[in-house]
């Protein structure tokens, strides 16, 4: 059996290397089921029922994530009424997933927080890196991924959102 | 072998089901990720591993497979196979799984599994879960085994090898703002000692959590009481059980005003009791499912990192606040927190020790009780149109590390021996006659001084004060230029104080510091810190950071660690790199003349390292590394690494997700 997983792993390697960058785009979101932090439960299909949705993942301990945050915060009120929605994912764990409310409630956020501390949800959607990006069209197509946040990104976070809105708009002028 | 010919079984048809996804391409999904790590150092620190992770949806069913190439990984056992899969079918409220399983109730008080590589820590269950979910009601089922690896003397390698096989059932039940829920654990646990078999332990956990959650306050609490039985065969074939009892409760109440939010936690683990450390063979009665809130501060600057304090999951309560707020479009942070064990020691021999419960519930500061203190307050913000963000920290902590020797009581001298001599009368009747008999003895009669107060402690601490700031100013053309800086000062003693010194075994007493006069005292601090030149009071520690970045393709980073004492004697360490040399200003290493013989003493003071990072695609990253890095103790969910330095060599990290 072992070269047969060996050649599976080269394979997907290879695979990835050459096609990493749409690979995964096109494919349907899992409808996983989230925990919100209100502790009412949802799932991201339910989400992308009336628009697109940007899901990220974030820890109380994680600078750069924090510093994406904000700026998602505020796409997630500028074009909520284009139906697009924000789902931020936590990844704390135990240790300070205490804290989680008191954060949110402090910068006054008022995007969705999805509660993962034993990194279920991140695992199904390869988001152990932080902060992970996924962009997901209304009905559940990914669109756009992104790893990690290097300041000023945040400009090529807004494009691809604004993109995917204008798109969508000129699909129903068309319809 | 039964064993071994399932996981076979399970891994070939993981094989089976990729193959057949592929065939059924358009109805399958499927995401992967790639994480590659490779590194190599004059140190011989030499590591790759490759790890490659499957997701596939197909209608109700889910999979996971995870294949790991590795020889020798960074931390672990070397493998070239599938090291982790799971099969999942929801339909309706139902939901199975089969395989590896990472389950989390409540907040980890009776179960918490995760996978964490950086400690190379897994408690996962390979076996089964079944779940119903109905709403308002929810029920789940699992059952399984779990092979657990603990680290040892090793640094890389672990040791220690834990076999559980153990089944858990939780309910729940939902209902508007408050949920209840009921937990049971039971396993058989197979514990690896140092020396001779595995010791045979059967475990018995039963919990209860419920939540509640209003518009401006939330509440958590759980429970959970714990029985563990081992089994001893050392009479023959005869078992002889012996018995641990235990409990933990943690409470979490939140409340919120405006833009502010205070948590504050509460926890009580009581699960077993120990002066010291608990070790292999001395294990505790906590298990490894039984990850738990720490209530410390999870840092992300490095040298507050370092300071991580060793929880004891076994035997320790606490208390932590932290605020939340916003003032002034500034995000402020301020925490504290307390703990220590829930019993204050005295050792009333050279190694016996006896308790005494704290009275009350919240932690003791009293030193036998092993306190830890920390406080941490943050702020940050943006300036300059967002241009410019800085963050400016300020922590300390303090912390009684053991105690080696603690009393505090009294004692009596023999003041005289009463040696005169004396008669003794004895009859004795024989034949209805009575014998009268009188014979001179020496009287042995003790007398005692009055109680006198007996004082003899040491005890090690560990103290220290940190200041991280951070600071990053984009410019218009897209660049982002990033400092960092982090000051530290600490100090780690052994203190010893009272007016005795050791225990003498052979007439149990303290020995006297002054033998002629006991109101003498001594209060001696001696550093446990040291450079080549000797013993170092405070232990400065420096770490700078610059970075340039141009979003979203690059970033740059150079990194200079310093200190100027060490814990132990200073190992001879003969690695160094040009960055450092030409920080130093070591021209010799570039002209050919470097002495390798006897190096220059800072080398062992500084590590100096840089990181370029490339983002080839949005969903691809490289990073290579070159240089040095300074070890030290890592700790990431409560359980602890001690990281071997990485001397002047390379790292290369590739991750991408699919």
């Amino acid at each position: 059996m072992k070269p047969i997983f060996r050649f599976t792993f080269y394979f997907f390697f290879i695979i990835n290397l050459i096609f990493a960058e749409s690979a995964d785009i096109g494919n349907t979101i899992p409808d996983l089921k989230i925990r919100l932090l209100d502790g009412t439960t949802t799932t991201i299909h339910e989400l992308v029922d009336d628009g697109p949705l940007m899901i990220d993942f974030w820890a109380t301990w994680c600078v750069p994530c924090k510093k994406l945050m904000r700026y998602l915060d505020q796409y997630h009120q500028d074009y909520s009424s284009d139906g697009f929605k924000v789902l931020m994912i936590n990844t704390d764990t135990p240790r300070s997933m205490g804290k989680v409310k008191s954060y949110v409630r402090a910068q006054d956020y008022k995007f969705y927080i999805g509660m993962d501390p034993n990194k279920t949800i991140s695992k199904k959607l390869n988001g152990m890196v932080m902060p992970t990006m996924i962009l997901v069209d209304k009905g559940g197509e990914v669109k756009w991924r992104h790893q990690g946040y290097i300041s000023g990104e945040e400009i090529e976070v807004n494009n691809q959102i604004k993109q995917l809105l204008e798109n969508n708009l000129e699909e129903t002028f068309e319809d | 072998m039964k064993k071994h010919l399932k996981t076979k079984i399970l891994k070939e048809a993981f094989v089976l089901i990729i193959t057949t996804s592929f065939i059924f391409a358009d109805q399958v999904d499927m995401n992967g990720a790639v994480n590659s790590n490779f590194g190599n150092s004059y140190g011989f620190y030499d590591f790759s591993e490759n790890i490659l992770d499957l997701n596939i949806f197909y209608n109700d069913l889910q999979g996971w497979i995870q294949y790991e190439y590795s020889n020798p990984p960074d931390i672990g056992f070397g493998n070239n196979d599938i090291r982790k899969f799971r099969l999942e079918y929801s339909t309706g409220d139902f939901i199975l799984k089969l395989g590896d399983l990472y389950e989390f109730w409540g907040r980890g008080l009776l179960l918490n599994q995760f996978d964490d590589q950086v400690t190379n820590f897994d408690n996962g269950t390979r076996g089964l879960l079944i779940e119903y979910d109905g709403g308002s009601f929810s029920a789940s089922h699992m059952n399984g085994n779990s092979s657990i690896w603990n680290m040892g003397a090793d640094t890389r390698t672990p040791e220690y090898n834990n076999i559980h096989s153990m089944m858990a059932n939780r309910l729940e039940y939902n209902r508007g703002l408050i949920a209840l829920g009921l937990t049971q654990l039971r396993s058989n646990e197979e514990h690896d000692v140092n020396f001779g078999p595995s010791v045979l332990v059967n475990h018995d956990l039963k919990g209860a959590y419920a939540t509640w959650s209003g518009g401006n306050a939330d509440l958590f609490v759980e429970y959970v009481d714990k029985v563990s039985t081992e089994k001893v065969t050392m009479f023959g074939t005869i078992p002889n059980d012996t018995l641990l009892k235990g409990h933990g409760y943690y409470q979490n109440f939140n409340f919120y005003f405006g833009n502010w939010g205070i948590s504050t936690e509460y926890k009580r683990y009581a699960f077993d009791k120990a002066y010291g450390d608990i070790t292999s063979d001395d294990y505790g009665n906590q298990i490894e499912y039984q990850q738990m809130p720490t209530l410390g501060k999870e840092h992300n600057s490095t040298l507050l990192g370092r300071l991580t304090h060793n929880y004891n999951f076994n035997d320790e309560r606490g208390a932590q606040v932290e605020l939340n707020g916003s003032l002034f479009g500034l995000s402020v942070t301020a925490q504290y927190a307390h703990l220590s064990r829930n019993e204050t020691w005295q050792s009333v021999g050279s190694f016996e020790w006896t308790d005494k419960a704290i009275d009350g519930f919240l932690p003791s500061s009293d030193i036998s009780a092993l306190p830890y203190w920390e406080n941490y307050q943050e702020v940050s913000g943006y300036a300059f149109s967002d241009k410019l963000y800085f963050k400016l920290g300020r922590g300390s902590n303090k912390e009684i590390l053991k105690t080696i020797r603690y009393f505090e009581g009294t004692q009596v001298d023999i003041s005289s021996v009463d040696t005169s001599l004396t008669w003794v009368y004895d009859t004795l009747v024989w034949n209805d006659e009575t014998y009268f008999d009188s014979t001179e003895v020496e009287l042995y009669d003790t007398n005692y001084t009055s109680p006198f107060n007996v004082e003899s402690k040491l005890w090690q601490q560990s103290k220290a004060f940190t200041i991280p700031l951070e600071v990053n100013y984009i410019f218009d053309n897209g660049y982002t230029v990033g400092l960092g800086f982090q000051y530290q000062e600490r100090e780690k003693v052994n203190r010893s104080k009272g007016n005795a010194t050791t225990f003498n075994a052979g007439d149990s007493s303290w020995t006297m510091y002054d033998p002629d006069d006991y109101s003498n005292t001594y209060d001696e601090t001696v550093s446990q810190l040291a450079n080549p030149d000797g013993t170092v009071k405070t232990q400065y520690n420096r770490l700078i950071y610059l970075s340039i970045s141009k979003a979203p393709k690059w970033s740059f980073t150079i990194t200079h660690d310093m200190t100027n004492a060490y814990e132990a004697s200073s190992p001879y360490d003969p690695y160094y790199n040009p960055l450092e040399a030409l920080i130093s200003g070591d021209l010799k290493y570039f002209t050919g003349k470097r002495n390798n013989i006897e190096p220059p003493s800072w080398i062992q003071n500084r590590w100096v390292s840089v990181e370029f990072a490339y983002n080839i695609t949005s969903s691809q990253r490289l990073s290579i590394m070159y240089g040095s890095i300074q070890g030290g103790l890592f700790c990431s969910n409560g359980v602890c690494r001690l990281i071997p330095p990485f001397n002047d060599g390379v790292k290369i990290s590739y991750s991408a997700s699919f």
